[in-house]
């Protein structure tokens, strides 16, 4: 090993007191199982798939599996995309007046985590439209409480 | 400068002050290396005790492929025929050791046109398998189905040549070129497209010679290369078709062969012109994004308003007392 | 401007005025030492906030990086081609030589990325916040602008050179 004298030391050190990113995860979460999600998720595509939009979307920001393990956020947020996805551009102001100040941030994560991934970027162009919209409404808010926000989607 | 010339202009220049000088009655000692295109150095240097007397001496790295070209002692008769006519210009007795060809100038009799003539002398060079090929042409259109199996070959750079072929109603010219740097092979990638693309979109230029660009090598030299070695795919080819029209008379023969001869460092010099472009006005363009940073920054002056003046103590001398 | 470029811009110039509200943090680590928190991540996650991706597409992206004391911003400029790609790489090889009179400009852009910014509590001390946000949303303009022009002179400069050349030929 030739850089050995860049290893960091001090992490290997149990007492060190530092702190990683999980144990940053607020506690107390109630564990979410994908079998638990699964009724939310088909609700959720029924919804997408019959056209009411804005129930899908306000479905899709109330109460997000904050407590369930990655590959079952990786489902759910799958589902999310479509929904938001699928809404037209011309409805997604609509669609933002109806949501709540708790919506507004959740659906900020979903924003900012759907362009994080490769799947979210082929439709940055839509993503961006509700951002957009987003911050007419909100303004800054929501990105603030992103932020700071240590619950993932 | 678009156009880059076939005559070396130190040479002329050189040439043109000694004989100046020479008129003056006080004659230059001259040892003066010139350096061309393709690894081509040309020796200009005063006959031992002899002022009025200079040796043009020439080396370049196509010499022993263009020597090849023709029949023995080909390259020296075409090149001694071409400066017999000028007067003062005569082929030095012996060559000088480390350069390829000399020739000797009276600096009496010399003539500005000659002058002229011994800075082309690198031109004249490469010009000889050109008019081998012309030659055969000239045969060869006299006979409808007959095919040369003539293929000329000049090694004008360590990894880079030149391909005449004729044939009963063209001449094909294929430069085969490679890229040293990665950014010239995308650049040169650009030119070369339009090179191709030129003919077809101007009317105006429709009479010029075809050109081709490929990564493989052509028909005409696939055969010939395969014998002799094996491919490597940054090579480029670059074919000109030369028909009757652009070689029908020694004039029109000459700028044909001293353009094309010019191709490698024109579409090169090019490149490079349009690289130091890009340069400067990258360089520019970092002033204005530097310049917009700059309104950012917070100005002392303007943000004093007047609470904030009494906090500030300055010095006697007005200096500002930082804590 | 384009329609897709307005909202891209608008996320960036957003998500940069939460981010940029930083304050002096002295490094926990060592005394006496402050640091840029956002890079020393495996020191202290307590410290950095949540990332912020923004994307018009997989070639453009924006990734901000915010943590207490400072913020990283990565810009992926747009490289269609190849010639954009040598463009892009030279332009920003340029802007970093210069990074000394950027204060903002980190002086290696993070992998993945054409180039990175790195802002810290003391570049927002000393300059405007909102003008700080400016410069970051007129770079990436500009940028593309640029890569387009050079691109277009590249071909134009091509173009006249081809026809001169054969111009000659024409007796």
């Amino acid at each position: 090993m030739d850089n050995w004298r860049r290893i960091d030391i001090d992490a290997f050190d149990p007492e060190s007191g530092r702190l990683s990113a999980q144990d940053l995860i607020p506690p107390n979460e109630t564990v979410v199982t994908l079998q638990e999600l699964q009724p939310k998720i088909s609700q959720l595509r029924s919804l997408a798939s019959s056209g009411s939009m804005d129930s899908a979307v306000k479905l899709a920001t109330s109460d997000p599996p904050y407590g369930a393990d990655n590959s079952t956020k990786a489902t759910y947020f799958q589902a999310v995309l479509e929904a938001l996805t699928q809404v037209r551009q011309s409805d997604i102001a609509n669609i933002i007046q109806q949501l709540s100040s708790e919506q507004q941030d959740v659906l900020v994560k979903y924003l900012y985590k759907g362009m994080s991934v490769p799947e979210g970027q082929k439709q940055g162009g839509i993503l961006l439209a509700w951002f957009e919209k987003l911050t007419q409404k909100a303004g800054v808010n929501p990105i603030v409480r992103y932020l700071s926000d240590r619950r993932t989607i | 400068m678009l156009q880059l010339q076939p005559q070396n202009l130190l040479v002329q220049k050189t040439f043109g002050e000694a004989v100046e000088a020479f008129r003056d009655g006080n004659p230059l000692t001259l040892d003066r290396i010139v350096s061309d295109f393709d690894s081509t150095t040309l020796h200009i240097s005063n006959a031992e005790g002899n002022k009025g007397l200079l040796y043009l001496s020439i080396r370049t790295r196509a010499w022993s492929s263009v020597q090849r070209c023709g029949s023995s002692g080909g390259l020296e008769e075409f090149l001694e025929a071409k400066y017999k006519t000028q007067p003062g210009v005569s082929v030095a007795s012996t060559v000088e050791s480390g350069y390829d060809y000399t020739l000797e100038v009276d600096l009496n009799v010399l003539q500005p046109e000659s002058v002229v003539q011994l800075s082309l002398i690198k031109t004249l060079v490469l010009s000889y398998p050109f008019q081998l090929a012309f030659d055969e042409f000239a045969q060869l259109s006299n006979t409808p189905d007959s095919q040369s199996q003539t293929l000329h070959t000049v090694q004008y750079r360590d990894d880079e040549n030149l391909f005449i072929k004729p044939a009963n109603d063209r001449i094909t010219a294929i430069f085969e070129t490679a890229f040293q740097d990665e950014t010239d092979k995308v650049f040169g990638k650009v030119f070369l497209q339009e090179f191709v693309d030129a003919r077809k979109r101007n009317r105006a230029i429709q009479s010029a010679p075809q050109v081709l660009f490929s990564h493989e090598p052509p028909l005409e030299i696939q055969a010939h290369l395969q014998a002799n070695r094996t491919l490597d795919s940054s090579r480029r080819f670059v074919t000109f078709v030369l028909f009757p029209r652009h070689f029908q008379t020694p004039e029109l023969q000459f700028s044909t062969i001293s353009q094309l001869t010019l191709f490698r460092n024109y579409f090169h010099y090019h490149i490079k012109c349009s690289k130091a472009y890009m340069h400067s006005r990258m360089r520019f363009r970092v002033d204005s994004f530097i310049k917009v940073l700059n309104r950012a920054k917070l100005d002392d002056e303007d943000d004093e308003d007047e609470e904030q003046v009494s906090h500030t103590r300055r010095t006697i001398t007005g200096r500002k007392v930082v804590y | 401007m384009s329609q897709s470029l307005r909202p891209y811009l608008t996320a960036v110039r957003y998500s940069l005025e939460a981010a940029l509200t930083l304050s002096n943090f002295s490094s926990l680590e060592v005394e006496r030492h402050n640091r840029p928190e956002v890079e020393v991540p495996n020191t202290s996650a307590e410290l950095l906030l949540q990332p912020m991706h923004i994307s018009r597409n997989e070639n453009e992206q924006v990734l901000i990086e915010p943590s207490v004391n400072s913020v990283r911003v990565s810009i992926k400029v747009k490289q269609a081609d190849e010639i954009e790609h040598i463009l892009v790489h030279k332009f920003t090889r340029f802007l970093e030589h210069s990074a000394e009179s950027f204060y903002v400009l980190r002086r290696t852009a993070m992998p993945g990325y054409s180039i990175s910014f790195l802002i810290t509590n003391k570049h927002t001390e000393s300059m405007k916040t909102g003008k700080l946000v400016d410069f970051i949303i007129e770079f990436m303009e500009e940028v593309d602008k640029e890569i387009s022009e050079i691109k277009l002179f590249l071909n134009a400069r091509a173009r006249f050179v081809a026809e001169a050349y054969l111009g000659e030929f024409v007796y």
